[in-house]
């Protein structure tokens, strides 16, 4: 009799909980089928391909809440139930479904716990010797103004056990700490608010598949962005662009350690932040992340498929993977079984990165992951990026440069520049060097480049010509008035600490939005796109191929 | 053959998951009829750009430029314009706009690109009504501020500005004077593609019913099913509570609106899906046609799932030429997809908004979509399956309680002042069901809850049903049922279930226990 399992949906769509979950519990069904079990599915988004009737082998339209799901397991007579694949509110279920004694496949809810639980996560860190940023979960203001007296401010505050980064804020002193606190407790009442020293550094993401013993990585990804955004509104590269070998090491080394330490039986997502060449962990899920599918398709690694398996308890070394890092070859890849990659690649064993040794070859391609955002249609929402998730979407940028695939994440996004546009840069002080290079390089592709008094004097005596335009307070004709008027093809604003400086920026952000012009509010991204610039004068520089063509090295027909 | 299968991009607010889903499904009946799939979508989330999904995988950019390279290496003999939702569809207007198609000779599939400029160009679409003596609400075309300008003095007041061409109806609104007019309109004729609003007179308080239809190459046109917005007319559909099938028209309008809906998909020469959108006077037989969804869209995928009819699948099979009465009914296997659905269960949707997150948000409801997302919910009665629903928002509220309007004595929250509901009863919001059950639970009665909000009668009589059994709550469902497409007058044995109080369930149990 063939085994009964049932996958939990991940419910409606939300910011910060979207289509990438369909995908990944989608991908488990099938798995499961492969093995030759029935899979269940209960989910009650009737946009989805996991509620198409024939996806599972049954499909319960029920809410995704504890009595429903008891209910359906009993009815189904299910013989577990698999919480990995449908977001926080699947795995949220985990604990309250196991202590009314139904079997969860793969992690256990101990193991979620232990990654969940800040002080048990904390432990479990400081036994594996694994650094990440200082800092407690409390209960009190009190608590967290010690907190942060302790590690020195800027701080990180948010709420544990929310979706997508809600009320999640950097805090640049005391009583910028007391106004969120309030905030962060709201969010979620029951649970403790998260104070850490916020570190600014390079962020990078990996997610891993281990059955407890073996770990695999299938990719790093490098986020554009520096910490500060949310991961799911940064840009993200896979393979990294900027990462050194012994970073890359470190990232592999601590991701299988994790892995081990925490049994897991699946997916993991781990964030990292990398400051003065050490990697330090911000934050772990234990379960099928937002990157999954992105990253399946960029590797060719069955990520869900194996995960799935993993969690029915088969072994990674059955199915011929080792421990350690996949790097693709670039070569056309053999036709494979459902759980062998799509293109053909080698893994880097975790040996070599323990012992240093490992050599990462040069990449062949890259894939850019860009954030999509529905600011148009939400009025009075603040379009800068900053802790907390806003991005509603993503597309994927594919080429064999890197400025190519840039400049296609870009343009997919709907960050257009122009030929003879005019582009309009606004930053605070701390950016003004990165804005010279950013200048330098769009000046130089013959752009047009317009500024507040201050930016404009700044770049002029670097010998960057840059039109200085009044401020709102300063007068007709102001920027307002060149957003409004059509005159500008993109601005680049970064958000400043300043109060003043920032409701004026603000008013030019909404209104650059209104007008349908692309509005970058972090520096990395402004760089970044500084250096596609040469695709965005000319886009024959960039590719256009099958997926398979550009991974799997297969031929290229004209 | 080589077919050309544009996706919809990126998830934004009105163009969400529904395109993955009916992408999927067209890849697959593609394939299954024999087609060699190339496919385009930049958004690597999604099933549809699985590796195994199509033949020949783009993800690049969505614009007519990568269009063009992709057809002229992949020489496809079609393109098939309406699964992709509205950005597909802007696409593939544009590649024959631009002679890209004809160049190189790729025709399109199903509904032609004339039948879709004609539904979706407000006044050719007023034209063909006109003809086939359908009414549809006085309105001008406006392409200019000066021609806008113009109709400031002429215009009813109030009146809706809706932009042609754009997504979810961005840029549109209600004009309640001139002030407004002018500056609603002057946004709108920015947003549009084609620099064209169309201003006409409002209907605001009308109930807003939709179709679900279909039709193939040969003339057969059925009905999948019709919804019901909760909310009356004013607010986007996206926006809307839907009760699938409708529950206050009453048989006549049910079969008047019916056949409208039937006659304008015949006259457009529609093949495939097709949404149509009508405002029916609560007091009169009176009825205008909105709006007109030449192609697969978010409504067509909650019929599909509120019916079990695959409408993607049986589309994409149209659009290959193939009849209704040719393709399965792969729920019965037995009957052919010329066989109108029947319910016998209620469908709710309720949409899921993002202002627990945008808290600084405008949280007001009108011709612009919102909503990130929604969950549906199938019961045997409309009051459960509200309920049910509700639960499934994973939002605070569990139930038609809310503090904001009932306030928490143990939190110190008073309940909020009468004036203050009224405003919450009368404007759409996110929140508005929770401030109607709060006006129902004052005891203002249905009448005068009506009367400010315009929500149908019968929705609030059931409202306050739920009230009454609010202090009590009711028994665990302990029994499913099937969603079989014909009310259990064919045999059937998809296993799509839901679960009803009703203590009768069908016969559900895994099989492999039966056995």
């Amino acid at each position: 009799m063939a085994s009964t399992v049932l996958v939990l949906g991940s419910g409606p769509i939300r910011i910060g909980q979207g289509i990438e979950f369909d995908y990944s519990c989608v991908h488990c069904v099938w798995a499961l089928q492969n093995l030759g079990m029935r899979a269940v599915i209960i989910n009650n988004n009737p946009e989805t391909v996991s509620t198409d009737f024939d996806t599972g082998d049954a499909l319960y339209f029920e809410p995704v809440t504890l009595p429903d799901v008891l209910r359906v397991a009993q009815n189904e007579h299910a013989d577990g139930v698999m919480v990995q694949f449908g977001g926080q509110t699947a795995i949220n279920l985990a604990q309250p479904l196991f202590d009314a004694g139904v079997k969860i496949f793969g992690t256990s809810p101990e193991s979620i716990a232990r990654a969940e639980d800040r002080e048990q996560f904390d432990a479990l860190l400081e036994s594996l010797g694994l650094a990440r940023p200082r800092g407690r979960a409390v209960r009190s203001v009190e608590q967290a103004l010690d907190v942060a007296a302790e590690v020195g401010y800027p701080v990180l505050i948010r709420p544990s056990f929310v979706l997508g980064g809600r009320a999640m804020e950097i805090v640049y002193d005391e009583s910028q700490l007391r106004s969120f606190y309030r905030a962060a407790e709201e969010a979620n009442k029951e649970q403790p608010v998260l104070v850490d020293k916020y570190m600014m550094g390079v962020e990078a993401e990996v997610d891993v598949i281990s059955d407890g013993e073996t770990t695999l990585v299938p990719g790093i990804m490098e986020h554009i962005e520096r910490a500060g955004v949310h991961s799911g509104d940064s840009m993200a590269v896979y393979p990294p662009v900027s990462l050194s070998t012994e970073i890359q090491s470190q990232l592999v080394e601590s991701a299988c350690r994790l892995a081990r330490a925490l049994q897991v039986k699946g997916l993991m997502n781990i964030q990292y932040v990398i400051v003065d060449g050490k990697a330090y962990i911000l934050e772990v899920n234990p379960r099928a992340s937002r990157t999954v599918p992105y990253l399946s398709k960029v590797t060719g690694i069955p990520m869900v498929d194996l995960a799935t398996r993993c969690a029915m308890g088969e072994k990674l070394k059955d199915l011929g993977y080792d421990a350690g890092l996949w790097t693709l070859d670039g070569k056309p890849a053999e036709p494979s079984k459902s759980f062998e990659p799509a293109y053909a690649g080698h893994i880097i064993p975790e040996a070599d990165f323990v012992k240093r040794t490992a050599k990462i070859p040069a990449p062949q391609v890259y894939a850019v992951k860009g954030p999509v955002f529905s600011f148009q249609k939400l009025s009075r929402v603040e379009p800068s990026l900053g802790p907390e998730m806003k991005s509603t979407g993503e597309v994927l940028g594919i080429d064999r440069t890197y400025e190519a695939a840039l400049y296609k994440a870009m343009i997919a996004a709907g960050i257009h520049l122009e030929k003879d546009g005019v582009v309009l840069i606004t930053v605070r002080d701390e950016d003004k060097p990165i804005a010279l290079e950013i200048a330098r390089e769009l000046h130089g592709k013959g752009r047009k480049i317009l500024g507040t008094r201050g930016t404009a004097a700044f770049l002029n005596e670097a010998m960057v010509p840059c039109e200085a335009v009044a401020k709102i307070s300063q007068g007709s004709p102001n920027l307002l008035d060149w957003v409004m008027e059509g005159k500008v093809a993109m601005m680049i604003n970064s958000p400043s600490a300043d109060k003043v400086a920032e409701e004026e920026a603000a008013r030019i952000r909404r209104a650059c939005i209104e007008s349908g012009i692309p509005c970058v509010t972090s520096i990395d991204t402004a760089r970044a796109l500084a250096h596609a610039i040469e695709v965005f004068s000319d886009p024959s520089r960039s590719s256009c191929l099958t997926v398979q063509e550009y991974f799997a090295g297969a031929p290229v027909s004209s | 053959m080589k077919v050309f299968v544009i996706g919809s991009g990126p998830i934004v607010i009105g163009q969400a998951a529904e395109f993955d889903y009916a992408g999927s499904q067209a890849c697959r009946a593609l394939r299954e009829e024999g087609c060699e799939v190339v496919l385009l979508n930049s958004n690597p989330a999604t099933i549809m750009t699985d590796l195994g999904m199509a033949d020949r995988l783009y993800i690049e950019p969505l614009n007519v430029e990568f269009c063009e390279r992709i057809i002229a290496r992949e020489r496809p003999d079609a393109l098939l314009p309406t699964l992709g939702g509205q950005t597909g569809l802007n696409l593939a207007t544009q590649l024959a706009d631009a002679g890209i198609l004809e160049k190189y000779g790729v025709r399109t599939l199903g509904t032609p690109l004339s039948a879709i400029k004609m539904a979706e160009d407000r006044s050719s679409f007023r034209g063909l009504m006109r003809e086939i003596k359908e009414p549809v609400p006085e309105s001008w075309i406006i392409q200019t501020p000066d021609e806008l300008q113009d109709l400031l003095d002429v215009a009813p007041y109030p009146c809706i500005i809706r932009p042609a061409y754009t997504l979810g109806g961005t840029g549109g609104g209600i004009a309640n004077s001139r002030e407004e007019l002018w500056e609603i309109g002057n946004n709108g004729l920015k947003l549009s593609m084609r620099s064209q609003i169309m201003v006409e007179r409002s209907l605001l308080g009308w109930k807003e019913v939709e179709y679900e239809v279909m039709r193939d190459s040969a003339g057969n046109c059925i009905t999948i099913c019709n919804m019901e917005n909760l909310d009356p007319m004013g607010v986007h559909t996206g926006d809307s509570i839907v009760v699938a099938p409708s529950q206050t028209l009453s048989d006549v309008e049910y079969h008047m609106l019916r056949s409208a809906s039937l006659r304008i998909i015949q006259s457009l020469g529609i093949e495939g899906g097709c949404n149509v959108q009508l405002a029916v006077n609560p007091d009169s037989f009176d009825y205008y046609v909105i709006e007109v969804n030449p192609r697969v869209s978010r409504s067509s995928a909650l019929a599909s799932k509120a019916t079990g009819y695959p409408i993607a699948r049986v589309a994409a099979k149209i659009a290959l030429g193939k009849t209704l009465d040719e393709i399965e009914n792969q729920v019965t296997g037995s009957t052919k997809a010329c066989f109108e659905p029947a319910l016998d269960y209620c469908v709710v949707k309720i949409p899921r908004w993002p202002f627990d997150k945008f808290t600084t948000g405008d949280r007001t409801l009108f011709t612009q979509m919102k909503a990130t997302g929604e969950v549906m919910a199938i019961d045997r009665t409309f009051e459960d399956a509200l309920m049910k629903a509700i639960r499934g928002l994973e939002v605070k509220t569990k139930d038609l309680r809310h503090t904001k309007f009932m306030g928490d004595p143990s939190e110190g929250i008073p309940p909020m002042p009468d004036d203050e509901l009224k405003e919450m009863v009368r404007k759409p919001t996110d929140e508005r069901l929770w401030a109607l059950a709060e006006a129902l639970r004052r005891d203002w009665g249905v009448d005068e809850v009506n009367r400010i909000s315009r929500v149908d009668r019968w929705f609030l009589h059931k409202i306050l049903g739920i009230l009454e059994k609010e202090m009590s709550p009711s028994a665990d469902p302990v029994s499913f049922k099937m969603v079989d497409t014909c009310a259990g007058e064919f045999e059937s044995s998809t296993p799509y279930y839901y679960s009803t109080h009703e203590l009768v369930g069908d016969q559900v149990a895994a099989p492999s226990h039966i056995c």
